[in-house]
């Protein structure tokens, strides 16, 4: 037995305040997210000895420069993390394998970013002559990062299973039935089906309410090994189990398995490494960039068969407050605000602390965390050890 | 099997950059054939070109004339243009378009000529070329049957 593996725990949360409007500073912003990560697990800057970040869009400082802030005396593990990764949790996945191996004893993990991330609205001239892969698509206007590919993808999955648009749209609904309980969330007003399938087409079929909202904001997150959290603050909350996933063929429009990626081979390779199976899962947190990303990973996931998902859904009721599968507890990046995945693994430990108030799910033991998409997918299992 | 040529404006489009590995593509286009790679070890067609076969990894790749012959796997209709060169183009429709060579063998490209609201995934296309400002792009339209 060597020094590598050790059980691990995250301990600490943290969030900025979230809004639409302005114009925030990010490192303002992700100064208050990391110290309220810090002071939730009752640790100081001096216990940091990893940062990891997931950098998309220059907006947010990297990891030396929010040790630089915090005085954090050195790290022993550090990196920032390409937009490439499963989203946000691609920084706690890190985060989980640098303590897990003892590189490092307690990371800071964070994703701070400000509504214009990945901005595309409005018309703009690129470059003339397109080189590398994207010469096979630019010309043909396939432009505005990935939204012309979360069209076709959606397209597909209606064609495929004969399925209609409200299959979607029970996803867009159920974030807001949720984010009606977060105090936090931007977009806390209800919608109904009737506004989601009257929502005005981003590049049809793909509508305004299968997309995210961005926001300004930070989050942060506190690992450390599960040795340790047990002297912390919080109740620790263990983590049971991680995974990545690509799928063989890795690519955003030629995939080998279009509509789900590397879904399923990170769910699978998940459930066996989990010591619980879903069954045992009380509430789960799953990335809804768009929704259609969120019904690849559901099915991925074993919530039901392959293509399945709209037969299992119903109407809708089963993933809100009281449901049998509740999802999205806080809203999701649909309602409670982008925030790149980690958002999905603070609320699940929330959830698993029994600290979410009016959206709490009662007694909730076991979370399921699945962020990212189709060739860049990330999960994790939570327990309450 | 030379195929029509379809002209159209678009000065300010963008244009692909050929590359070591693209070129044969574009040249191709240019002398209206449809070229793809294909892996002389296995047999597997494949698009976009790259640098060996994603199959089987071999590098012993030849440049093979397909039908130009398929049918629509997935489309997007575009409203809100996204780039200067495409203000004159909306609607206009981006197309996933799987060849009949091979399953899963699939190409981006617009759909030409086609109201949106006539076109549905499995209708069958066939390929056209457009020139752009001193390149050919494969592009795909319904088929005579199914326009």
């Amino acid at each position: 037995m060597t020094s590598l593996a050790r059980d691990v725990a995250v301990v600490g949360v943290g969030y900025s305040q979230l809004s639409r409007a302005g114009e925030p500073e990010p490192a303002v912003l992700l100064l208050d997210a990391v110290k309220g990560a810090l002071a939730d697990a009752g640790l100081t800057s001096a216990d940091v000895d990893g940062i990891f970040e997931y950098k998309f869009g220059p907006e947010s400082p990297g990891a030396q420069d929010v040790a630089r802030v915090l005085g954090v005396p050195d790290l022993a593990a550090f990196a920032d993390i390409l937009p490439t990764n499963p989203s946000g949790l691609g920084g706690v996945l890190a985060g989980v394998m640098a303590v897990a191996s003892g590189a490092c004893e307690t990371a800071l993990v964070f994703r701070c970013l400000t509504r214009a991330a990945g901005h595309t609205g409005g018309v703009a001239d690129g470059p003339r002559e397109i080189a590398g892969r994207n010469q096979f698509l630019t010309p043909y206007g396939y432009l505005g990062g990935i939204l012309v590919e979360m069209a076709l993808k959606k397209r597909r999955w209606l064609a495929e299973y004969a399925r209609p648009e409200a299959d979607f749209g029970h996803i867009a609904v159920n974030a807001r039935r949720w984010a009606a309980l977060n105090p936090r969330a931007v977009l806390r007003e209800p919608v109904t089906m009737d506004d989601y399938l009257s929502s005005r087409a981003i590049a049809e079929p793909l509508r305004l309410l299968d997309c995210d909202y961005p926001i300004n904001g930070a989050v942060a997150t506190v690992i450390t090994t599960a040795e340790r959290a047990a002297d912390l603050r919080q109740p620790p909350v263990l983590v049971d189990a991680m995974s990545y996933g690509t799928g063989r063929g890795a690519d955003w429009t030629f995939h080998t398995d279009y509509l789900y990626g590397g879904t399923f081979d990170c769910a699978n390779r998940l459930w066996r490494r989990s010591s619980v199976t879903l069954d045992d899962v009380d509430v789960a947190q799953v990335y809804d960039g768009f929704t259609s990303v969120t019904l690849s990973w559901l099915e991925a996931l074993g919530v039901c068969g392959r293509g399945e998902f709209g037969d299992w859904i119903g109407d809708g009721s089963r993933l809100g407050p009281g449901g049998d599968f509740p999802m999205n507890t806080a809203g999701g990046q649909l309602a409670e605000g982008r925030l790149h995945g980690v958002s999905f693994l603070n609320e699940a430990v929330l959830q698993i602390r029994g600290q979410c108030g009016p959206r709490q799910v009662p007694n909730a033991q076991v979370a399921l965390v699945a962020s990212g998409l189709y060739l860049q997918c990330g999960a994790v299992v939570l327990t309450s050890g | 099997m030379t195929q029509q040529t379809l002209v159209t404006a678009g000065g300010s489009r963008p244009v692909p950059r050929p590359d070591e590995i693209s070129r044969f593509f574009w040249d191709g286009a240019g002398e209206g054939r449809l070229l793809l790679q294909r892996c002389r070890a296995c047999g597997n067609l494949q698009y976009p070109p790259d640098v060996c076969c994603l199959n089987c990894q071999s590098e012993d790749l030849e440049h093979t004339e397909v039908s130009g012959h398929g049918s629509i796997y997935s489309y997007a209709v575009i409203e809100r243009p996204l780039h200067a060169g495409f203000v004159d183009a909306v609607p206009y429709v981006i197309a996933l378009v799987e060849l009949v060579e091979q399953p899963g063998l699939r190409l981006v490209t617009n759909l030409v000529g086609a109201a949106p609201a006539q076109l549905a995934c499995g209708q069958p296309v066939e390929v056209v070329f457009e020139r752009r400002d001193g390149i050919t792009l494969p592009q795909f339209r319904l088929t005579e049957a199914s326009r």
